[in-house]
């Protein structure tokens, strides 16, 4: 379970999960989930850049994530527990202007999503650490100042109603992860900058990452 | 290889939107001027002779596709390179729940779970890249219980193999064992439980694939 990032088979991106961030964006609250997936070749670790395309607008987007350790589907959120192996600290950094016009269009949310380096992500915290995910505090700063700082509690599904939800549509797979949505805050990043974030759980601090922004690179030509 | 093993290997589908100008009229979609993409999870993948599952509630259509299987990772591979990156093809499905892409896109949200259901990526076996000596003269067929739907030529992509694989790794790296679906030609439409789905690739006149799916309600939750 420790590498997830080279064994899960998909990232799971819940949208509008809570009510302040829907709102900060002009988006309706949501009655029911909703999903995205974002690719496995956009993760990077503690201490890696994230890359900003030419043209895009990167926004920063903190979320606790939830690692599925067995796998299932149409899970029943009463048996959801069984299914989670831990959690990771996680950023759903998001080109929003690509997802403007993509919304605009009603086209997919996929490229916008999953440049490379576009999940950002801690390691591996095993479940008996966090004894309640509705009860996670979640903070970042972009060069020090704060931007969100949110706690789990504030989520609209849980993470149960949330598992069940995407597998009575896709298989999870151990490996898999929930990317369980951001609270409100999200805003832009340019290189140069650093983010930092961390999530606490009464008061300790189980995960703590820093990721400092650069232009991506553009391609040597031969 | 794990090219050979994509089924179980891959790490992503890429799936290309509206790259056959009948298939964008035939939905009323405006042709695209440059490719756009989504992701379907490997989770949806099933293998020749397993069973297409329709969701309750879902209008699930059929759109037989050429896939073509990375060999080789790499990014912003430019189009006069990215034969380097290919492993070999595969004839495949991208099933779509029609009714909920439509909703998604009148209302700007994600195509995923439209895309994404379980059984939503029939593929055949993997086929040597030697096996079709020239992707732009392909010919794609698929039938409903012995009835053609579908009947294109991958002469009449829009944009070709290389371009494809061109813009997707200016956006996300390509690694092996992923899957490029690169469109659907027109006469894609509703299948039924109880119907069989086939459908065939052939190269200059040769059958390469044949491939058979029955279709079935997706079972009740235990």
């Amino acid at each position: 379970m420790a590498d997830f990032r080279r064994t899960g088979r998909k990232i799971i991106a819940i949208g509008r999960n809570y009510s302040e961030h829907a709102k900060e964006l002009g988006n309706a609250v949501p009655t029911e989930p909703f999903f995205f997936l974002k690719p496995t070749s956009s993760y990077i670790t503690d201490g890696q850049s994230i890359e900003i395309p030419a043209g895009c607008e990167v926004h920063h987007e903190l979320e606790l994530s939830v690692i599925i350790g067995k796998e299932g589907r149409d899970i029943l959120a009463e048996n959801a527990e069984d299914y989670i192996a831990g959690y990771a600290l996680s950023l759903d950094m998001t080109a929003r202007n690509m997802q403007d016009k993509a919304k605009k269009e009603g086209r997919p949310w996929s490229a916008s999503k999953g440049y490379d380096t576009f999940t950002p992500i801690g390691d591996f915290i095993p479940k008996d650490q966090i004894p309640d995910h509705g009860n996670v505090d979640l903070s970042l700063q972009v060069n020090g100042v704060t931007k969100q700082n949110g706690n789990t509690r504030d989520m609209i599904f849980s993470v149960p109603a949330l598992i069940e939800n995407v597998s009575s549509i896709m298989k999870l797979e151990e490996g898999d992860i929930i990317m369980t949505g951001t609270p409100k805050g999200v805003g832009r990043v340019l290189p140069g900058e650093t983010i930092t974030c961390n999530l606490t759980v009464d008061g300790r601090v189980l995960s703590q990452l820093t990721f400092p922004v650069i232009d991506r690179p553009t391609p040597k030509r031969r | 290889m794990a090219s050979r093993n994509f089924i179980h290997s891959g790490r992503k589908i890429i799936a290309i939107g509206r790259n056959f100008s009948e298939h964008a009229k035939e939905l009323g979609n405006a042709v695209p001027k440059s490719p756009f993409f989504f992701l379907k999870p490997t989770s949806s993948f099933i293998s020749n002779g397993q069973a297409i599952e329709v969701p309750k509630g879902c209008e699930v259509h059929h759109e037989v596709e050429l896939g073509v299987v990375i060999g080789k990772d790499g990014r912003d591979i430019s189009a006069k390179d990215a034969h380097h990156h290919i492993a070999g093809y595969t004839l495949a499905l991208d099933m779509t729940a029609r009714n909920l892409q439509d909703q998604a896109k009148k209302a700007g949200l994600p195509w995923s779970a439209a895309k994404g259901y379980d059984t939503f990526t029939p593929v055949g076996e993997f086929i040597a890249k030697d096996a079709i000596q020239d992707t732009n003269d392909v010919d794609l067929s698929l039938k409903i219980d012995g009835v053609t739907k579908q009947n294109g030529n991958t002469r009449d992509m829009i944009f070709k193999i290389p371009s494809l694989i061109e813009y997707v790794s200016t956006i996300m790296k390509l690694q092996e064992g992923d899957v490029i679906l690169t469109g659907t030609p027109a006469g894609v439409g509703r299948v039924l439980p109880g119907e069989t789905v086939t459908c065939e690739l052939a190269s200059k006149g040769k059958i390469v694939s044949q491939l058979r799916f029955p279709v079935i309600d997706r079972p009740n939750k235990a």
